[in-house]
C-alpha cells in the first residue's frame, strides 16, 4: 500500500532541489521565485515529523533556506548576482544532503520493519 | 527525545529516567506541527501570487518583483491599500487580483493566518517555556531533597527547607493540587506518581541527598520507600524520612529502608505533653524545640561521634580547647552505654564510643565537624577494629 502523506512530503523534497538546479542553470527569475517558495514549503514540512533523522532533516531545510533568501534579494537588487548563483548552488547541496538523509532514512525503517 | 548527559549508574532493573525538560521539548515541537498546513498555504499562494503577476505584466526586475510581493501579501491579509502592479495592463491584473482574493482570503487570510494566530494563543508557549526552563534547572541539581506529597506536612517542611537553602524536588501525583503548589512557591516540581522508577530517576535521586515521604496512606509510603532504596541502597549516603500512621508501620518501614520514620499523632501528642510539663515562659518558651526543628538559622546543635582512631580519647574538655577554636559548645556528652551527661564540666573526660552534642552557629559547628576529622589518627597498621 503506497503511503501518500510520504509521497506528498517526499515529493517537496525532491522539487526543492530540482527547482534549485533548475535556477543554477537558468539563471531564470521566475524559477528563483519557484525555488525558494518550494523550499519554504519543503522546510514547513519537515516541522513536527517525529523521525530518526527528523532534526537533521529540518537543519539541512534551514539551511538551504537560508542560502536562498539572500540569493534572492541579492539577484532582484542585481548586486552581485554571481553570488547569489553561489547561494543557490549552496542550497542545492544542503538539498542533496537532505535526500541522502532521507534515503538513509528510508532504510532504516525498512530494518525496524524486519525485525518486528 | 533521549536525554544524552545521562549519566550510566548503575541501578536495578533496566529503567530510563523519565526526562521532564525533553516532555516540554516536546510539546513545543508539536505546536510547530499545528503550524504545518496553516504556514504551506501562506507560502504557496505568496508564490503563486507573484509568479502570476510577473507572468501577467511580462516583468522580472527587482522593482516590479518586489511591487508584486507586497501587493499579494497586502491582498490576502485584507489591507490592500494600494494596487502594488504598474498601470499597464489593468483590466487583466484586476481580473487575476479579483480572482486571487476570492481564493486567498479564505484559505489564506481565515485558514493560514488565523489559525496561525490560534495556535499561538490556545498552546500556552510562555507555560510550556516556564516548565522547560524549571526542568532544566531542575537536570542541574545536585544534593537536594525529593519531597513526595504536598500537605501540611511537606508544606511546614520546605518552608523551612528553603529558609536554610536547601534545595528540594516536589513530586505529587495529585495534578488538582498544582495549581495550590505554584501559589505556594514551590521552585522545582513534577506532577507525577512517586514510587515510580522512572520518575524518581528523572527528579535526579541518583544525585539527591534524600527522600522525604509524607503520604497519608501507609502503602504509598511503603513503596517510596522501597523504590527510592532499591536505586540508592547506601544508607549512609542516602536518607529518606517518611510519615506512618501507626508505630507497627512505622518499624516496618524502617526495615525497609527508611532512615527516619515519624508517626505525626504521636509527635504532635509529645508535643503537647511538653507545654504541660513545661508551662509556657515568654523567653524560653519553646526555645529548644525551636532550635531542635530548625527554625532558628542562627542557632543549631549536631550531634557528633567521637571516632575510634581519635587522638581526643582520653583528653578533657578543657585541654582539647574546642570551644575556643570554634567557637560551638559541647552541651551534653552521650556515652558509649546510652547515658547522657548534660552541661559537662571542663574536667569531663571524652571515653571511647561517645558521642558529642554540640551547640552553636550553623558556621561554627561545621568548624567543629572539621575540628573532629582533624584530630582523627590515621592507623599504620590499617588494622581497623570493627
Amino acid at each position: 500500500m503506497i503511503n501518500w502523506g510520504k509521497v506528498w512530503s517526499d515529493f517537496f523534497i525532491f522539487l526543492a532541489l530540482t527547482s534549485n538546479v533548475g535556477f543554477i542553470f537558468s539563471h531564470d527569475p521566475y524559477q528563483l521565485i519557484i525555488a525558494i517558495g518550494v523550499n519554504l514549503l519543503a522546510t514547513v514540512l519537515k516541522f513536527g515529523a517525529k523521525k530518526i533523522l527528523a532534526a537533521e532533516l529540518l537543519a539541512t531545510a534551514l539551511v538551504a533556506d537560508l542560502h536562498l533568501i539572500p540569493a534572492t534579494i541579492l539577484y532582484f537588487m542585481e548586486f552581485h548576482v554571481p553570488l547569489a548563483i553561489g547561494l543557490a548552488i549552496g542550497a542545492a547541496v544542503a538539498n542533496v544532503i537532505s535526500i541522502i538523509m532521507l534515503i538513509i532514512e528510508i532504510i532504516f525503517e525498512y530494518l525496524k520493519e524486519e525485525e518486528i | 527525545m533521549r536525554n544524552k548527559n545521562n549519566k550510566k549508574e548503575k541501578h536495578y532493573g533496566n529503567v530510563r529516567p523519565k526526562n521532564y525538560r525533553a516532555i516540554y521539548e516536546e510539546k513545543f515541537y508539536n505546536i510547530l506541527f499545528q503550524l504545518r498546513y496553516p504556514l504551506m498555504t501562506v507560502i504557496f499562494f505568496t508564490t503563486l501570487g507573484v509568479i502570476m503577476l510577473m507572468i501577467i505584466n511580462n516583468k522580472s526586475d527587482g522593482q516590479s518583483v518586489l511591487n508584486y510581493f507586497f501587493h499579494t501579501v497586502i491582498t490576502f491579509s485584507t489591507v490592500g491599500y494600494t494596487e502594488g502592479y504598474g498601470t499597464e495592463n489593468v483590466n487583466l491584473n484586476r481580473f487575476f487580483s479579483t480572482l486571487f482574493i476570492m481564493i486567498s482570503i479564505p484559505l489564506v487570510y481565515i485558514y493560514g493566518l488565523v489559525t496561525t494566530v490560534n495556535v499561538f494563543l490556545n498552546s500556552n508557549i510562555t507555560e510550556i517555556f516556564r516548565y522547560w526552563r524549571m526542568y532544566k534547572a531542575m537536570d542541574q541539581l545536585k544534593g537536594h531533597y525529593i519531597v513526595c506529597r504536598f500537605n501540611g506536612i511537606t508544606r511546614e517542611l520546605m518552608k523551612n527547607l528553603k529558609k536554610r537553602g536547601i534545595k528540594y524536588v516536589l513530586v505529587e501525583p495529585d495534578p488538582a493540587l498544582e495549581e495550590d503548589i505554584k501559589n505556594f512557591g514551590v521552585e522545582y516540581y513534577v506532577i507525577d506518581e512517586p514510587h515510580k522508577r522512572s520518575v524518581l530517576l528523572g527528579v535526579g535521586i541518583e544525585r539527591a541527598k534524600g527522600v522525604i515521604s509524607a503520604f497519608e496512606e501507609n502503602t504509598q509510603d511503603l513503596s517510596v520507600i522501597v523504590t527510592a532504596r532499591l536505586i540508592r541502597p547506601d544508607r549512609d549516603k542516602f536518607s529518606i524520612f517518611a510519615t506512618a500512621t501507626t508505630e507497627g508501620a512505622a518499624e516496618k518501614m524502617r526495615l525497609l529502608g527508611a532512615t527516619e520514620v515519624i508517626v505525626p499523632d504521636v509527635a504532635v501528642g509529645r508535643r503537647m505533653s511538653s507545654f504541660v510539663l513545661h508551662p509556657p515562659s515568654p523567653t524560653l518558651s519553646g526555645f529548644l524545640e525551636k532550635i531542635a526543628y530548625g527554625e532558628r538559622t542562627d542557632i543549631d546543635i549536631i550531634e557528633v561521634k567521637v571516632d575510634q582512631q581519635s587522638d581526643l580519647i582520653g583528653k578533657k574538655l578543657k585541654d582539647i580547647r574546642m570551644r575556643q577554636e570554634t567557637g560551638a559548645t559541647i552541651v551534653a556528652i552521650v556515652r558509649a552505654d546510652g547515658k547522657m551527661k548534660i552541661a559537662p564540666s571542663g574536667d569531663a573526660e571524652i571515653k571511647l564510643g561517645d558521642s558529642l552534642i554540640i551547640f552553636g552557629h550553623p558556621k561554627a559547628l561545621r568548624r567543629a565537624e572539621e575540628f573532629f576529622e582533624s584530630h582523627i589518627v590515621q592507623n599504620k597498621e590499617g588494622d581497623k577494629v570493627s
